[in-house]
């Protein structure tokens, strides 16, 4: 009786489970790499991941491995930013300057606490199934790639001249608008990393003083949460904006870069398109 | 409108739909419960927390002290039975709360759960969200834990059919819980369970079941998976699939003093995510979260033997590769499908508390013993001994915990024991180079009653812990002293005082601004008010960051200062 019921039930089982073998698997496929710049008439859709990452995060340099392997996949359509902010971004005795900002601690709050580090929000999108902006590591190739499938509304072009006396940077981003964009509040952010930046971070085999930290957030020029752009933003508008910046003494301008996107503000946020420059050509 | 408010619009309108629908049906139900002889029943638990910033001791950096200042979230669970019908509800809500994410802030609010449940002869179905497990839940467990705000139900359907008098089969579909939403990923599964006994001159009985659960992945979470493998090197890459499978046979078996639990689990290929992993590109390798496939086991074993003033319990579990989620990108104690059994003693002292073994899914061989001896009523002896390696031999937790209890004529108790711990804390809580935590703890509680309804205990803990030499220092945070009294009155009230110290702090302790270790009280005050089913406290807290886990289950919790109230009441 009793294995005349286990019998049946193995066999609904597998039926109602319907166990099999022959499942069509995905496809793999290499990615081809970004390349290079392009003239802004051929800009495609370019990405923006805002990492937020600490000193005191073991787990944080696998995060920004992570973000340099998509960056040799994806090139300039990847734009990085790697914000020191949070609870691990306390810095250590050892750490040469504090790299966390109470700009970036402005950002986090503005984009929302993570579960863990590492982090990133990818085009400031909220997607599917995800409880909030910030997605672990794990999740950022397939949303960059999803992302990427959509064509840029707005083209960013982005003119800089820099006064190695006065080590001020002057920036004029031309917005070419491709299609229109209805939404009632658009605003761009600016904002200025430093790459390649020797420091301490914790790793997962202890402390390392001259840690090269990639893509560091150091300010924004305008509002944090972006300048709200007044103009109509029909398809053919170029709508301009100029900022002014002096570095800081210990920043280095060779390494020194400028990010610039264009969102959506209010509590949407969405990022259209973004694109970074060297501060020095 | 754009799509992404169209897309939240329509959630909010089908969440509120569903939960209008809801509403009317308790409603309705209950104006009428009296006439139809219905039964209705309910229970409130709500917390308020005021955080209140001391950078000192860690509790800072998140929107509550920095900003925000007040966060709560509750719970109003209503059921109606009636017609042969059972119907349950919850309202959850969640006010800046840190609940979700401990260093975050989360705010929403809805019907949290509904379901309905009917019975038709041999066969009953509950159709909502849906709580249930296969076994001990290796394979599947659907439940909730409010102190980790895990709720993990199965949003879809269940069938049971009685297949004879002690044979039950059951089969359910849906999709996990996620917040107020669901996760796409597709979860079905099988039960049949059933109980044989011998005839009524013997005394054994056998429990035997056999459970499958099968997973089938959404294609965006394969769509990201798979950008994830492209940027692997040649060598790591595997080609997913969407299917996996977990099959689980279990038994108990009583014969006299003895019952004797037994679960083998098997999961077919799956992608996981090892947090540990490595990845080399360019002659460098970096650890950290990295997909790999593979199939899984878990072997289960429990043994209580309960002769005459003695109660034995020895377990043993080996898990490998048994990481069963709803999505492979799901961290920590998200999207779980499974439940893998905790392999140490549950603490409930403030220090033998402190530090946790949390549950291992990738690699865990455990084994756990305990002992219970009282050879009068006034005296009982227990001792509890935890072992835990990974499967390559690396120590992960031991623990022997011993317990001696004396009551004297019902007038006062004590109970008093030792504590020894090793914890391996670069693993459980990923800080790299750290020894293994080696803590010693003595304890003992007192409880003396004045009368029936007054009383007083004390309680008192010392925890010694190793040094760490490298950093030439005490490990983690040092030696701590623990006390607390408590008062009982009236039956009604209870009011504590405790006081947690830093008496030698260690390598992890702060420092003031000349760079001095700081030996940091942590103190606590309760007032608690009890009255027929309610309950009510009042707590000013001061918590040092530690590991907290409920039925093992684990997370890293940020320091603590402020001021708790909860209340939780059923009628």
């Amino acid at each position: 009786m009793t294995s005349k019921y286990f019998f049946y039930s193995l066999l609904i089982s597998f039926v109602l489970l319907g166990f099999a073998c022959d499942e069509v698997a995905p496809v793999l496929n290499p990615i081809d790499t970004g390349g290079g710049p392009v003239p802004v008439a051929e800009q495609e859709r370019q990405v923006l991941i805002e990492e937020f990452t600490g000193v005191r995060c073991v787990n944080c340099p696998a995060g920004s491995a992570a973000i340099e392997a998509l960056r040799a996949v994806y090139g300039v359509k990847l734009v990085a930013v790697s914000i020191h902010a949070g609870f691990f971004a306390q810095p250590y005795a050892e750490s040469q300057e504090n790299l966390a900002t109470p700009i970036g601690n402005s950002i986090l709050s503005l984009l929302g606490e993570p579960l863990g580090y590492p982090t990133a929000v990818v085009n400031r999108t909220r997607f599917n199934g995800e409880e909030n902006r910030q997605v672990g590591q794990s999740t950022w190739a397939g949303y960059i790639a999803e992302e990427l499938q959509h064509a840029p509304q707005v083209k960013i072009d982005l003119q800089r001249t820099y006064n190695e006396a006065t080590r001020e940077v002057t920036v004029r981003a031309d917005l070419y608008i491709v299609e229109n964009i209805t939404d009632p509040d658009v605003r761009l952010t600016v904002y200025l990393t430093e790459n390649n930046l020797s420091d301490s971070q914790l790793t997962p085999a202890g402390q390392q003083n001259d840690y090269i930290h990639k893509h560091v957030f150091r300010t924004a020029l305008g509002a944090f949460d972006g300048d709200q752009l007044s103009e109509s933003l029909v398809a053919g508008a170029v709508v301009s904006r100029s900022f002014t910046y002096t570095l800081a003494a210990n920043w280095n301008p060779e390494e020194c870069h400028i990010v610039a996107f264009v969102h959506r503000g209010g509590s949407d946020l969405k990022v259209l398109q973004a694109h970074e420059v060297g501060v020095v050509e | 409108m754009n799509i992404f408010f169209t897309a939240c619009f329509k959630r909010q309108l089908a969440r509120a739909r569903v939960g209008l629908l809801g509403l009317l049906l308790v409603v309705s139900v209950g104006l009428s419960a009296q006439e139809q002889q219905g039964r209705f029943s309910g229970s409130l638990e709500t917390n308020a927390n005021f955080f209140l910033r001391d950078s000192l001791i860690g509790a800072a950096n998140t929107p509550q002290y920095d900003r925000q200042l007040f966060g709560s979230e509750g719970w109003l669970n209503l059921n109606y039975s009636n017609w042969g019908f059972d119907f349950g509800l919850r309202y959850d809500y969640f006010n800046n709360s840190n609940l979700l994410n401990p260093t975050g802030s989360y705010t929403d609010q809805g019907i949290g759960m509904w379901y309905v449940k009917k019975r038709i002869d041999k066969l009953g179905f509950q159709a909502g969200y849906i709580y249930d497990q296969i076994g001990s839940g290796i394979i599947f467990r659907a439940f909730e834990q409010r102190p980790l705000l895990i709720d993990n139900a199965l949003f879809g359907l269940k069938l049971d059919y009685q297949l004879a008098e002690n044979w039950t089969i059951k089969a359910f579909t849906g999709r996990q819980k996620q917040q107020f939403d669901t996760y796409n990923s597709v979860v079905r599964g099988l039960n049949l369970e059933g109980y044989v006994q011998g005839d009524s001159l013997s005394n054994w009985s056998l429990a035997p079941g056999f459970g499958v659960v099968a997973r089938t992945l959404d294609d965006a979470t394969m769509s990201s998976l798979v950008a994830n493998l492209n940027l692997y090197p040649t060598t790591d890459v595997f080609v997913p699939k969407y299917n996996a499978y977990a099959f689980t046979l279990y038994n108990t078996l009583t014969a006299g003093i003895f019952s004797w639990y037994v679960e083998g689990a098997y999961k077919t290929d799956d992608p996981m995510n090892d947090p540990f992993g490595e990845i080399e590109r360019d002659g460098v390798v970096t650890v950290g979260d990295k997909f790999f496939s593979s199939d899984g086991t878990v072997v289960y074993s429990s043994l209580s033997i309960a002769p005459p003033k003695w109660g034995i319990t020895l377990e043993a579990k080996r898990t490998e590769n048994f990481s069963w989620r709803t999505r492979p990108q799901s961290q920590l104690n998200r999207g779980l499908i499974s439940f893998l059994p905790p392999m140490a003693r549950i603490n409930t002292y403030r220090l033998t508390a402190r530090y946790n073994a949390a549950t291992q899914d990738l690699a865990e061989l455990a084994f756990q013993a305990d002992v219970r001896y009282a050879p009068s009523r006034k005296l009982s002896f227990n001792a509890n001994y935890s072992y835990i390696n990974d499967l390559d031999g690396v120590k992960l937790y031991r623990e022997l915990y011993t317990e001696v209890q004396y009551k004297h004529e019902k007038l006062w108790s004590l109970t008093s024991g030792l504590q020894l711990q090793n914890y391996n804390q670069e693993r459980y809580e990923f800080k790299p180079n750290v020894p293994i935590v080696e803590t010693v703890i003595p304890y003992a509680d007192f409880l003396y009653k004045i009368d029936r309804k007054h009383s007083v205990r004390v309680e008192g803990q010392y925890m010694l812990t190793g040094d760490d030499t490298k950093a030439d220092a005490k490990q983690d945070y040092g030696d701590w002293v623990f006390g607390l009294v408590e008062v009982s009155l009236n039956g009604h009230w209870n009011l504590t005082a405790s006081d947690m110290f830093n008496v030698a702090p260690g390598k992890n302790s702060p420092v003031d601004e000349n760079g001095k270790k700081e030996s940091l009280h942590f103190p606590r005050f309760d007032v608690y008010y009890t009255t027929g089913p309610t309950r009510l406290a009042m707590s000013y807290v001061k918590q040092v960051e530690g590991v907290v886990c409920t039925g093992g289950i684990c997370r890293l919790e940020p320091a603590f200062s402020g001021v708790k109230f909860s209340a939780n009441t059923s009628f």
